[in-house]
């Protein structure tokens, strides 16, 4: 080829991908668009796919933006006064801790959406070939793939050299990841079946090991004929239904201790709040701590606007692709199958926040560096998810002890993450519960072990299903076959 | 037109599916449709607006029961005959 001719064909790929494939709000876009077009959809939905996932991906910056600003004193206080780092463990407060990292690191985060096409692809190749991997369901809850791609890429670019910011690093990442996807939604199938009365779905979602290992030990702790049914929960508890409410709440107990033992005086001298405008201390920290429930709100109506898009196109594939596997989705469809009509979801959640809050208590009393701080979206969701599930194969005193230590783990665990991952250094980390036991343990593996370890973690992971079909060659096929 | 939202914990995931199936339903019953997804917290405020809201049985009871709004909670979410059922029962298909 001229050479000047490929100088200018490289110059027009650098500009597409500087432009496109590394601005991540685009790309994301495309990859909708892609999506619809393989859908066969009329041009003007294909245009409003694509539309309305790069708007959603900008409103999500918009809050992101706003969290971290609104984190500043409180970072900034924490470090300085106390020599003490703050995570918040929630999969939106780690998203956004990963973006921030991702930016200083100056790598672009559409590689994490690459490495989140990869896994799902390899989802869908293993369960295409389910006769050999044994694997039935396919993960599909879109913003549970996109937060754990996050973490994971994070996880492995910061741990082995060779793999960083490249193409390696992502297919290895997708792959791993990809197999996580498959292998443990698979084993929250046989529990889910049971738990629904074969409403023919596995959980794809954030805590699939605990689920699975909660229908394994909830028999042998408790009795399921104790369920939680009985109960009279006090009608307050409602209230934290409402996610708007229940995070406020939570951020405002959490941030607005902080900011008073921060105190107005340092507050005051570091410029964040002037007490010569005539404010109130106690409306200053009201104001900034509810300002981290405002942000998260934007930034999660933007996830809320563009993961739709990236759904829709998801499930189109998949229904094209593979008849006659079974989807795994977000742990809360399985909240209308409490057997004790919804009490399990919230005393699971009670449970959770009890074993949270002691577990925080230990880490200040034995002067953890690292300070965790409750999000909402695990100590509600894994803990509630837990709750049905306990509550359903090992009645009350089985929910009250998995939930407990559910908490207990998430804070513990977490804090350990953040603390490898160098997470904690932008406030936030995944938290889920998955993503504080089993993750962790494969950052150390990362860590220390390097590519090795991806490989061995893999196929030890692939080794799963074998084992399950071997245990149930009869029925495991058919176990799984959905009522429509 | 009918006004529906769908609504979840967070608003992101099952809600999500349950927009989906509703859209599958409705099309086949030939009804035409406008189907938002939102969580809970929002949808209380915001139920007045809408005809009908979709919610998992669980969190159903978080909704003031009565007024014009027709509350509909699902136990299997991916069941498009459950949601049929629901909404023949309510008289709206």
């Amino acid at each position: 080829m001229d050479p000047t001719m490929f100088n200018g064909l490289m110059g027009i790929w650098k500009g597409f991908f500087d432009n496109v494939m590394a601005e991540p709000a685009i790309f994301i876009g495309c990859i909708s668009l892609v999506g619809y077009i393989l859908l066969r959809r009329p041009a003007h939905e294909c245009f409003a796919g694509f539309i309305k996932t790069t708007v959603g991906f900008y409103i999500l910056l918009v809050g992101s933006g706003g969290l971290v600003n609104n984190f500043r004193p409180i970072l900034a206080g924490l470090a300085e006064r106390f020599h003490m780092k703050a995570a918040v463990i929630d999969p939106y407060f780690g998203w956004n801790a990963v973006t921030g990292a991702f930016a200083k690191a100056g790598w672009t985060t559409s590689l994490i959406m690459m490495a989140l096409l990869i896994a799902f692809l390899w989802n869908i190749l293993l369960v295409a070939f389910r006769p050999y991997t044994k694997i039935r369901t396919l993960f599909l809850t879109g913003h549970v793939m996109i937060q754990q791609a996050n973490t994971s890429l994070w996880m492995i670019f910061i741990a082995i050299p060779a793999l960083q910011n490249n193409v390696w690093g992502i297919v290895a990442c997708g792959i791993m990841l990809g197999t996580y996807w498959a292998v443990f939604s698979n084993l929250t199938l046989e529990p889910t079946q049971e738990l629904t009365e074969g409403a023919g779905f596995a959980v794809g979602h954030q805590q699939m090991a605990a689920i699975w290992l909660t229908a394994k030990l909830a028999p042998k702790i408790g009795d399921r004929k104790t369920s939680v049914e009985h109960l009279n929960l006090p009608g307050f508890l409602k209230v934290f239904n409402d996610n708007v409410v229940a995070a406020s709440t939570l951020m405002l107990i959490f941030f607005g201790t902080i900011l008073y033992i921060l105190g107005p005086e340092y507050l005051a001298a570091r410029k964040f709040y002037n007490p010569a405008s005539g404010e109130w201390f106690f409306k200053y920290v009201f104001k900034t701590t509810i300002h981290f429930a405002v942000y998260l709100f934007i930034l999660q109506s933007g996830v809320r606007m563009f993961v739709a898009e990236l759904t829709n196109s998801f499930q189109g594939i998949s229904e094209r692709l593979l008849k006659g596997s079974l989807p795994a989705i977000d742990c809360a469809a399985t909240y209308g199958f409490d057997k004790a009509g919804g009490n399990s979801v919230l005393f699971g959640f009670v449970c959770g926040a009890i074993g949270q809050f002691v577990a925080i208590m230990g880490l200040i009393v034995f002067q953890s560096p690292i300070m965790i701080i409750t999000g909402f979206v695990p100590v509600f969701f894994d803990n509630a998810t837990l709750g049905v599930f306990a509550n359903r194969f090992g009645g009350l005193r089985a929910l009250v002890i998995i939930c407990c230590s559910c908490g207990v783990l998430q804070v513990l665990g977490g804090a350990l993450a953040a603390g490898l991952t160098g997470l904690y250094e932008f406030g936030g980390y995944h938290g889920n519960i998955d993503w504080d036991t089993l993750w962790t343990f494969n950052a150390w593996m990362f860590q220390v072990f390097g590519l090795p370890s991806i490989v061995v973690l893999t196929l030890l992971m692939l080794a799963i299903p074998q084992i399950q079909y071997r245990r149930n060659r009869a029925t495991y096929f058919t176990h799984g076959a959905a009522s429509e | 037109m009918l006004k529906v939202i769908a609504a979840c914990g967070n608003g992101m995931g099952t809600s999500q599916i349950i927009k989906m199936k509703i859209g599958n339903v409705f099309k086949r019953l030939n009804i035409q449709v406008e189907v938002g997804h939102m969580s809970v917290g929002e949808a209380i405020g915001q139920a007045g607006n809408y005809d009908v809201v979709f919610c998992s049985d669980s969190l159903a009871g978080s909704f003031k029961a009565g007024g014009k709004t027709k509350i509909i909670g699902l136990k299997n979410l991916l069941s498009e005959q459950e949601i049929e059922t629901k909404l023949k029962d309510a008289g709206l298909a």
